[in-house]
């Protein structure tokens, strides 16, 4: 795929995200014990051999910078690799971007100095492991103007989900976006495939009558009026919207059954991410350890159960951890004890606390928080 | 080229015939340790922990898996525009070219690359042993010293000094006498095989070395001696920190169990000295309900539904329903299936135990399952055993 480039969007809404996403982008946020979401969209175009992809950054886009670095986890360190790109300020541009459409418009001369045909666009606040070879090819083959790709399992809730009705030829007829009472179950990735010359078209008209919102301003309402033929391309695989601590917390517990981990790392599309450099977990003295994920780095001395453990995580004598998601190099001290709660990077649960959460609100604990 | 200080040789062409199995098709220094490492992780990753970034690292015996694996350098920050590793495998030169014959002929056969950067002090490794060193260290006494030559050596119990090469020296730490495997040594001090030299001595001895036909071109046997018996300055740097040598079955598999030991005797968590290591990429283990993990290490990868007690797993590794792995060393992408018994044995990379196969004994030697070698169900492989897929 020589003549096709990405571009991720990074800059969406996260208020549901609360604390998880204070200090971070969502594409930054840690999932299945050592990636970031935005692994997962990287890793995809490097397996369909995009080389060229840009990631643009709006707000707290610092831990994602220090994330991705030059790109050479996935290979994107070339000379035409990896492209970040911040907001900037200028006469007509705040920096600041109300909706992709802004973003796009801001780094449409990125756009135009991309040598290649086709454009895959996406945001990242989806989890697959997708080549996107197919649907480039379906989308070639369709004669479309744009492909939007679908999922009848997507998982997770949210108000921006967005829902496809579409013909027997597979051309989109209509979108609702967060409608309160869908009437498909088709809803978007919010993955995008066009030409490269169309989507600036599209960006400059968009621009110049005062929207802001892509797939609202432009794709719902030209979908919706007919003047843009779009079509769909259904990924059979799962799909996660995480858009909520809810949506968070049962993804990552989702992935303790070997049928989704078999799904999302298959063996010929491994998920690219920063390396750390740890040692493989250790389980020492009275170690229990069941139905868990563990990466590298952990210690683990105590009880854990049913949880997903990041890097370097370490849990004391006597320690309890159930239901829970531990980031990486959070430390549970002796004795101490939580069910369903998310702890953020560097937390600390001291000796003997105790945070014990109802399964449906699971308790966030913030970054380098001590409790 | 820009000019260094230092420039480090990794002599990597050794075969390691005593590792058997695990040796046939790579080269001792790509044989993995550690659950995630290489044997040459810990050279590479000290070299540029002590900011050493020219490495050479000398190939021969079956290198294609080793220079696979070295790739870039990039995992060990070795891949630069001035400096980085350099794979070296010997060369023709005009009608002529050879195999290296000896550890010192394959020094010579790379003087050219040396020149290049026109160093004061070359460092010459192996890559046999597990340790973590600070070479930058050794290289201030070197200098302190006025040294030509300096020998890493470490003080060894007295009854272990006659299995060794032993360095006798003054009060000063001046070496005056080398023997190899004394039978009544008059020091402990045990040579580690690490070597720094001032250039110009070692180009000189190295030339007056491959003109003596009767030499055998060992830095060991030939050079040092060479350099003793013409009073040249011959310094020892002791070293007291965790070194093992890993290269028999019995060695390799100690040195992974010692890393299951409270507190662990080498500190691989130390964040100023990391071993560094190329990443498989694998999402974190699973450990399934109904398994049990006890004093053990588990890399990222694996998939654990039995019983792993006081062992090392590496990366991908699977372990089946009611499986048992005991005092075991299980190597990348090895499949134990139900039922299975592992006990006291290293199974190498992608080795295959089927449901019901016992592997290893209780007692005696380290039982050896080959790289991709299948154990058929209802078949025990005994202590000291080693299976080759090949002859299969």
């Amino acid at each position: 795929m020589k003549d096709v480039m990405g571009l991720i969007y990074t800059g969406e809404n996260d208020i549901h995200l609360g604390e998880l996403t204070s200090q971070r982008a969502v594409a930054a946020l840690p999932i299945a014990g050592r990636y970031r979401i935005v692994d997962f969209q990287l890793s995809s175009m490097v397996h369909t051999g995009i080389k060229n992809v840009g990631v643009i950054t709006q707000k707290n886009y610092s831990s994602l910078m220090d994330h991705i670095g030059s790109g050479r986890e996935w290979d994107l360190h070339g000379k035409k690799g990896l492209n970040i790109l911040p907001p900037f300020l200028t006469r007509e541009n705040m920096g600041i971007y109300t909706g992709l459409l802004d973003a796009l418009k801001s780094n449409s001369n990125f756009l135009r100095m991309s040598p290649q045909e086709y454009i895959v666009l996406t945001n990242s606040h989806t989890v697959y492991n997708m080549d996107y070879s197919d649907a480039i090819r379906a989308h070639v083959e369709s004669g479309a103007d744009l492909t939007i790709v679908y999922s009848r399992c997507q998982r997770g809730e949210g108000d921006n989900i967005s829902y496809l009705k579409l013909d027997e030829n597979g051309k989109v007829t209509s979108m609702q976006i967060g409608p309160s009472a869908p009437t498909s179950d088709c809803t978007s990735l919010k993955v995008y495939v066009t030409k490269r010359e169309l989507l600036r078209q599209l960006i400059e008209q968009g621009a110049a009558n005062g929207l802001h919102f892509f797939e609202r301003d432009i794709l719902q309402r030209n979908i919706n009026n007919g003047s843009l033929n779009v079509h769909g391309y259904e990924h059979k695989g799962l799909a996660f919207h995480i858009d909520s601590i809810q949506g968070y917390f049962n993804f990552n517990m989702d992935l303790l059954k070997p049928e989704v981990r078999a799904e999302l790392f298959p063996k010929d599309r491994p998920v690219y991410t920063k390396v750390r450099d740890d040692l493989p977990a250790r389980y020492m003295g009275d170690a229990q350890c069941t139905g868990s994920l563990i990466a590298n780095g952990c210690k683990i001395e105590g009880t854990v159960i049913n949880s997903v453990l990041f890097r370097g995580v370490k849990v004391a004598k006597g320690a309890v951890v159930k239901n829970s998601i531990v980031m990486q190099d959070a430390q549970i001290q002796e004795g101490a004890e939580i069910d369903h709660c998310i702890l953020d990077k560097q937390s600390v649960i001291r000796r003997n606390g105790r945070l014990i959460a109802p399964a449906a609100y699971p308790i966030v604990i913030a970054k380098n928080v001590v409790i | 080229m820009r000019k260094k200080q230092c420039v480090a040789m990794l002599l990597a062409g050794g075969q390691g015939s005593r590792l058997g199995i695990l040796t046939k098709n790579v080269a001792k220094p790509a044989v993995p340790y550690g659950g995630k490492y290489r044997i040459i992780d810990f050279p590479l990753s000290n070299c540029t922990n002590s900011g050493i970034d020219v490495v050479g690292v000398l190939t021969q015996y079956r290198p294609l898996e080793l220079n696979a694996y070295i790739g870039s350098g990039s995992p060990w920050d070795l891949d630069l525009t001035n400096g980085g590793v350099y794979v070296l495998p010997p060369y023709q030169t005009g009608t002529t070219g050879e195999w290296y014959k000896g550890t010192a002929n394959a020094i010579y056969q790379n003087i050219p690359f040396i020149a290049q950067w026109d160093p004061e002090y070359v460092l010459i490794l192996s890559g046999d042993h597990i340790y973590k060193m600070d070479y930058n260290a050794m290289l201030r006494s070197h200098i302190e010293k006025g040294a030509d030559l300096t020998i890493a050596v470490r003080e060894v119990p007295w009854e272990e000094a006659p299995r060794f090469g032993i360095l006798n020296t003054d009060e000063n730490n001046k070496i005056t006498e080398f023997e190899e495997k004394p039978k009544n040594p008059k020091s402990n001090k045990a040579s580690m095989g690490v070597y720094i030299f001032s250039w110009s001595k070692l180009k000189k001895y190295l030339e007056l070395d491959e003109a003596d036909e009767k030499s055998s071109n060992d830095f060991g046997k030939n050079v040092i001696p060479a350099m003793l018996g013409d009073a040249q300055n011959l310094y020892t740097y002791t070293f007291d920190g965790y070194w093992k040598d890993v290269g028999t079955i019995e060695s390799l598999w100690e040195a992974n169990m010692d890393l299951l030991e409270m507190p662990m005797p080498i500190d691989l968590y130390d964040k100023r000295w990391r071993i560094y290591a190329r990443n498989p990429g694998m999402p974190p283990h699973c450990v399934a309900e109904g398994a049990k993990v006890v004093d053990s290490l588990i890399t990222e990868g694996c998939e654990v539904k039995g019983v792993v007690k006081h062992s090392v797993l590496f990366a991908g590794v699977t372990v089946g329903e009611g499986a048992e792995i005991t005092d075991a060393v299980i190597m990348p992408g090895a499949v134990i299936e139900r039922g299975a018994v592992v006990r006291r044995a290293i199974v190498a990379e992608n080795a295959h135990i089927c449901a019901g196969a016992v592997v290893g004994e209780e007692t005696g030697l380290i039982a050896v399952v080959g790289p991709k070698a299948v154990i058929a169900s209802g078949e025990s492989v005994a202590a000291g055993v080693q299976v080759d897929a090949d002859a299969q």
